[in-house]
């Protein structure tokens, strides 16, 4: 399918693209905004995007392949992404997944059927603090534990977290 | 202008030349995998780390700019742990599929390992990185991510040279890798120097791939005839076969190769290779051709319908002979030399806008044996003046409509099947400049002289030989024993 | 003493204003661009990202001919693990950060500042635009601020999830829409930075010190501190502690005080076993030699680590440091940019033969092959990264070697 960046899109994007002396500064932006509309970077958006800021495709695909906040495929409503580093592992980041994985009947890096959730480990959230930490979406929850995690669990099952 | 030292060595260089650039001067050969003189510094293989007196660390000779009074040393205990220590790394997630790369002979990771006689290794084999192995790209490349060190060089190439970026480290981490745009061809034109500069086998040629050992190789110098440009390149053959050819980097035409030229050897060695007359579409031996060649040529000559014409696609010395074969054993004033060609270099890296390489040859020719101009051989020939043509077979199909036109009589000297135009009545069978010596003039008026790797087909000879019996046969003796007899009375200045 | 940097209430900027916020910058307007540069010198502010580089002696390498634009870029890609003193300083007082870099944009001659900071900090960069829109809507940034005629823009840039954009030229590389892989250098940031022109590159706690140093000048700022460690730093303290976070306190401050009166002790139960005084890059130290060493960039360095970015990590006797070990490797691992062979390749190494520790398949002699393996990669890379994993492997096994035998042998973990 061919794709097509929206009116409002495109607007957006020169609006970006103004913060800086040349376009192609804009492209991690770009690829926020575009994740943000779609919840992934589409292969189809990154020859569109490459053309949007006059770049070869392989620029695009080898930034978005570098950098890990960028997903290549649809994720569930809510993505769940537990710290497991030094100090969110000492405090107990390894049972939250292991917990995650069960409860959700997920592995890292996959979906639950219907949709809901994606389940992923990843490295530091600079939030050592309060850990163990996990970032739902754009959000951080902190000072986690089994109670909290399963409340958090049964508020997103019931569309109480905001997206 | 700083001098330095290196190795107790001092040198003087100019300024802005790396420690690298600066040793080479001096004979001192550095190891390195991502440095290439014609790409841009990257400074990631980590190869190439010298001892630099008052550096705290190690430094990358290819990234640091010669400074006054530097003292550097190459091979000091530092610096051979470092490599070793490189070469380690390197080897860790690499295949060792050496028996069956093509690169295996005059790889980076071979020669360096044998320079810093590694011990063996302590990596578990378990737990090597898998990457994916074998996938063509493009017509002429395949690519082994397995086997690649991530020099970027392929990489650079692509955005630098040919300016089509098609290729990007993807991912990062140990997981990098080279890739592009799925489903697309890597076809630049010059893709095959990426499998040239490789330092090792992730880039190999598709043509080349398991046809022979490089170590078999012999090496041979010599010009590309695919254009005006005129580029130096080697051939590489064993037993009278040429296996590929490469760029002979040189300052005055060329670092790289494009692809049609690197193939162009091609032409001469497969199934389409001319090694037989041809009259009418028929495969028959040389010598009855000949004969029926001379024939065709005695029955027009006498009432003066001969046109002989030159080519900008033959050496000199053939081109010569053929001017000769009019001129004094056919004594007609029926021959052509003149060719308009617009040169210069059309994509900005190599390739002429004149796709044939001795157009300036060709007008050395012309001034020492004159002849008439195109317009008027063409107006001869549409006056049908002229019943027989005899033409090298590219040289002929600038011509081929007007032969049709006027129902002249083609005969051609071709190498290659495919050459031959549409039409043409006789075909003679000659020796090409793999096979035989030849002068060349490039759009830069650089005089250059082919070396043949590899002897012709049995039977086929040298076009000024060729010549040579045609005038024998219409009673003159043009006394061509050599390619250097045709070269007479031509003013090569 | 009362805190430089982190202060409640001073988010909204009212609030900031009327604590006094933004009379630093109608200062340090009024001044000579070169003397703003001295003042900075004299109070001998250093980089509180991690390397201690003078601030104002890299603020004075910016070429006073150089034609064209001039860049200021407050790094904010906190991810150094342990570190979370950017996001709470951004949180608690943004405007500190603001002001710093309109005060530093007019010293070095900077027209345009760009905040890159982690992608995963979504809502700070909210509110850090919202802060600069309302700075901007009061005169503070923009077209002639303040009538000086000296103009100033902010904006902010979210990275997307890479540790090694922390490193500040791989953060340029980012910054311009590219793979964030550090550049060579020379040419430094001072001379060839951002989009080719010169730039200066600090974090957000030195930016945010700056209004401060201003307002009661150098030696104010210098006489705080312990000698050449000069003013308050953010030390950030996680593990087994009772009150874990951000606190301010003056450099040269020593490990007991911190834990004890600062964070309230260990948790119940808990015996102090090492501490990572500087981000989980630097050298651990046992139990012994963090009670016994301060926090500043000279005492940490004469007790063989380093001050980095101040975050402490307190690890107690029930964690095991080859799990521990293990993890880090992971991290490093992942986040390696790949550019380097020594550290593309070394840091997988380093992990898989953790792995192999963890799995029970490890003998004695993959000890010294992981100590080798890392003292390779030491020096030999663009960028600091591979030390940054050799450390803590060389750091680890020199100080708990023990416990690396202890795994080989036993093929198992006493811990678990």
């Amino acid at each position: 399918m061919p794709f097509k960046f929206t009116e409002d899109f495109k607007a957006r994007a020169e609006k970006i693209c103004a913060k800086y002396p040349r376009r192609d500064a804009a492209l991690i932006p770009l690829l926020h905004e575009m994740q943000k509309e779609a919840g992934y970077v589409a292969e189809e958006g990154m020859d569109a995007l490459a053309l949007l800021l006059g770049l070869p495709y392989s620029r695009v695909k080898a930034v978005v392949t570098f950098y890990t906040m960028f997903n290549r495929e649809p994720v569930g409503k809510y993505h769940l992404q537990v710290c497991r580093n030094i100090s969110c592992h000492m405090a107990g980041a390894e049972g939250l997944l292991t917990r995650l994985r069960s409860r959700l009947g997920i592995a890292e890096g996959e979906t639950t059927k219907d949709g809901l959730f994606t389940l992923s480990a990843v490295e530091c959230l600079g939030a050592c603090g309060s850990a163990p930490v996990m970032q739902v979406n754009e959000k951080y929850f902190e000072n986690l534990n089994d109670e909290k995690l399963d409340a958090l669990l049964e508020d997103m099952k019931h569309g109480r977290v905001q997206r | 202008m700083p001098t330095l030292t290196i190795d107790g060595k001092p040198v003087e260089v100019e300024k802005g030349t790396s420690i690298l650039e600066a040793a080479q001067k001096l004979g001192v050969y550095i190891p390195r995998y991502c440095y290439h003189p014609k790409l841009s510094v990257s400074g990631n293989c980590r190869m190439c780390l010298v001892e630099v007196e008052k550096a705290p660390k190690l430094l990358t000779a290819c990234s640091t700019e010669a400074a006054e009074g530097m003292v550097v040393r190459t091979v000091s205990d530092k610096v051979k742990a470092a490599r070793r220590d490189v070469l380690e790394y390197l080897l860790i997630n690499h295949p060792l599929d050496c028996p069956i790369c093509d690169q295996a002979g005059e790889c980076g990771l071979q020669n360096y390992y044998m320079d810093y006689s590694l011990a063996k290794s302590r990596f578990k084999n378990e737990d090597k990185v898998r990457r994916q192995k074998r996938r063509a790209l493009g017509p002429h490349l395949v690519l082994d991510n397995e086997r690649c060190i991530l020099c970027t060089r392929c990489v650079r190439f692509c955005a630098e040279v040919t300016k089509t970026a098609e290729l990007e480290v993807m991912g990062r981490g140990d997981h990098s890798h080279i890739d592009m745009k799925e489903g697309k061809a890597l076809d630049n034109g010059y893709s095959l120097n990426i499998a040239d500069i490789c330092p090792v086998g992730a880039w190999t040629s598709r043509d080349f791939r398991f046809k022979q050992r490089v170590w078999f190789l012999k090496k041979t110098p010599t010009i590309c005839l695919g254009c005006a440009t005129g580029c130096l390149i080697e051939a590489h053959h064993n037993e009278n076969t040429i296996y590929r050819t490469v760029p002979l980097p040189n300052p005055e035409t060329n670092t790289w190769l494009c692809d049609h030229g690197r193939l162009a050897y091609k032409a001469v060695q497969g199934g389409d290779r001319l090694v037989k007359g041809v009259i009418k579409n028929g495969l028959i031996d040389f010598e009855p051709a000949l004969r029926e060649v001379a024939a065709r040529i005695d029955e027009a000559r006498g009432a003066g319908a001969v046109a002989v014409l030159g080519s900008p696609w033959l050496s000199i010395e053939d081109n010569a002979a053929l001017a000769r074969l009019a001129k004094d054993a056919l004594k007609t004033e029926n021959y052509c030399f003149d060719f308009a060609s617009e040169q210069g270099i059309k994509d900005g890296i190599l390739i002429n806008k004149d796709p044939s390489p001795n157009a300036n040859g060709l007008r050395l020719v012309k001034d020492a044996h004159g002849g008439i101009s195109q317009a008027e051989l063409s107006s001869r020939i549409a006056a049908g003046q002229i019943k027989v043509v005899l033409a090298e077979a590219r040289a002929a199909g600038l011509i081929k409509d007007a032969l049709k036109a006027a129902g002249t009589r083609l005969i051609v000297f071709a190498a290659n099947k495919g050459e031959i135009p549409a039409a043409t009545y006789a075909t003679l069978p000659y020796a090409s400049y793999f096979e035989t010596p030849g002068t060349f003039v490039n759009y830069q008026g650089l005089r250059r002289r082919t070396t043949p790797p590899a002897e012709a087909p049995e039977g086929v000879k040298p076009l000024w030989a060729v010549v040579n019996k045609l005038a024998a046969y219409s009673g003159s003796s043009l006394r061509l024993d050599s390619a250097e007899d045709a070269l007479k009375g031509i003013d090569l200045k | 003493m009362e805190n430089i940097l982190l202060k409640d209430n001073v988010a909204e900027i009212e609030a900031y204003f009327a604590a006094g916020g933004y009379k630093p910058l109608k200062k340090a307007l009024g001044l000579k661009p070169a003397e703003v540069i001295e003042e900075v010198k004299k109070s001998n502010l250093r980089g509180r990202g991690g390397a201690g580089f003078p601030c104002g002696l890299k603020w004075s390498f910016i070429p006073k001919d150089a034609e064209g634009p001039r860049y200021l870029v407050c790094n904010a890609d906190e991810g150094e693990p342990g570190t979370f003193k950017d996001r709470e300083l951004i949180l608690k007082n943004p405007h500190a950060l603001i002001e710093g870099m309109a005060i530093a944009g007019y010293a070095i001659g900077a027209g345009h500042g760009y905040i890159y900071i982690r992608g995963e900090f979504a809502e700070e960069t909210e509110l850090l635009q919202r802060s600069i829109s309302a700075a901007r809507a009061k005169g503070f940034l923009g077209k002639n601020i303040l009538g000086s005629g000296f103009n100033f823009e902010i904006f902010t840039h979210r990275g997307a999830g890479a540790y090694i954009c922390g490193e500040e030229t791989a953060l340029l590389e980012s910054l311009e829409g590219f793979k964030g892989q550090p550049r060579l250098k020379p040419p430094f940031p001072a001379i060839k930075g951002l989009f080719g022109s010169p730039t200066v590159i600090n974090n957000v706690e030195t930016l945010a010190a700056v209004p401060a140093i201003i307002a009661n000048g150098g030696d104010w700022y210098a006489a705080i501190g312990n000698g050449k460690s000069a003013g308050t730093k953010l030390f950030c303290v996680s593990g087994p502690v009772n009150k874990p976070g951000v606190f301010e306190l003056p450099l040269g401050v020593s490990f007991r005080e911190l834990l004890e009166k600062s964070c309230g002790g260990l948790k119940p139960g808990k015996i102090l076993k090492a501490v990572i005084p500087g981000g989980s890059s630097t050298p651990v130290l046992t139990a012994d030699e963090a009670m016994a060493v301060k926090l500043d960039y000279e005492s940490l360095a004469a007790a063989g680590s380093m001050l980095g970015s101040g975050a402490v990590i307190v690890i107690d006797e029930s964690q095991c440091m080859v799990k521990l070990l293990q993890v880090l490797a992971h991290f490093y691992h992942h986040e390696s940019c790949g550019q380097c062979t020594p550290c593309r390749e070394g840091c997988g190494w380093i992990e898989r033969i953790m792995n192999r520790f963890e799995e029970g398949r490890a003998d004695r002699k993959d000890i010294d092959t992981l100590y080798s393996v890392a003292d390779g990669m030491l020096g030999r890379t663009i960028c600091p990264l591979a030390d940054a994993m050799a450390m803590p492997v060389m750091s680890f096994i020199k100080k708990f070697r023990a416990e690396f035998e202890a795994h080989a042998d036993g093929k198992t973990c006493a811990k678990k």
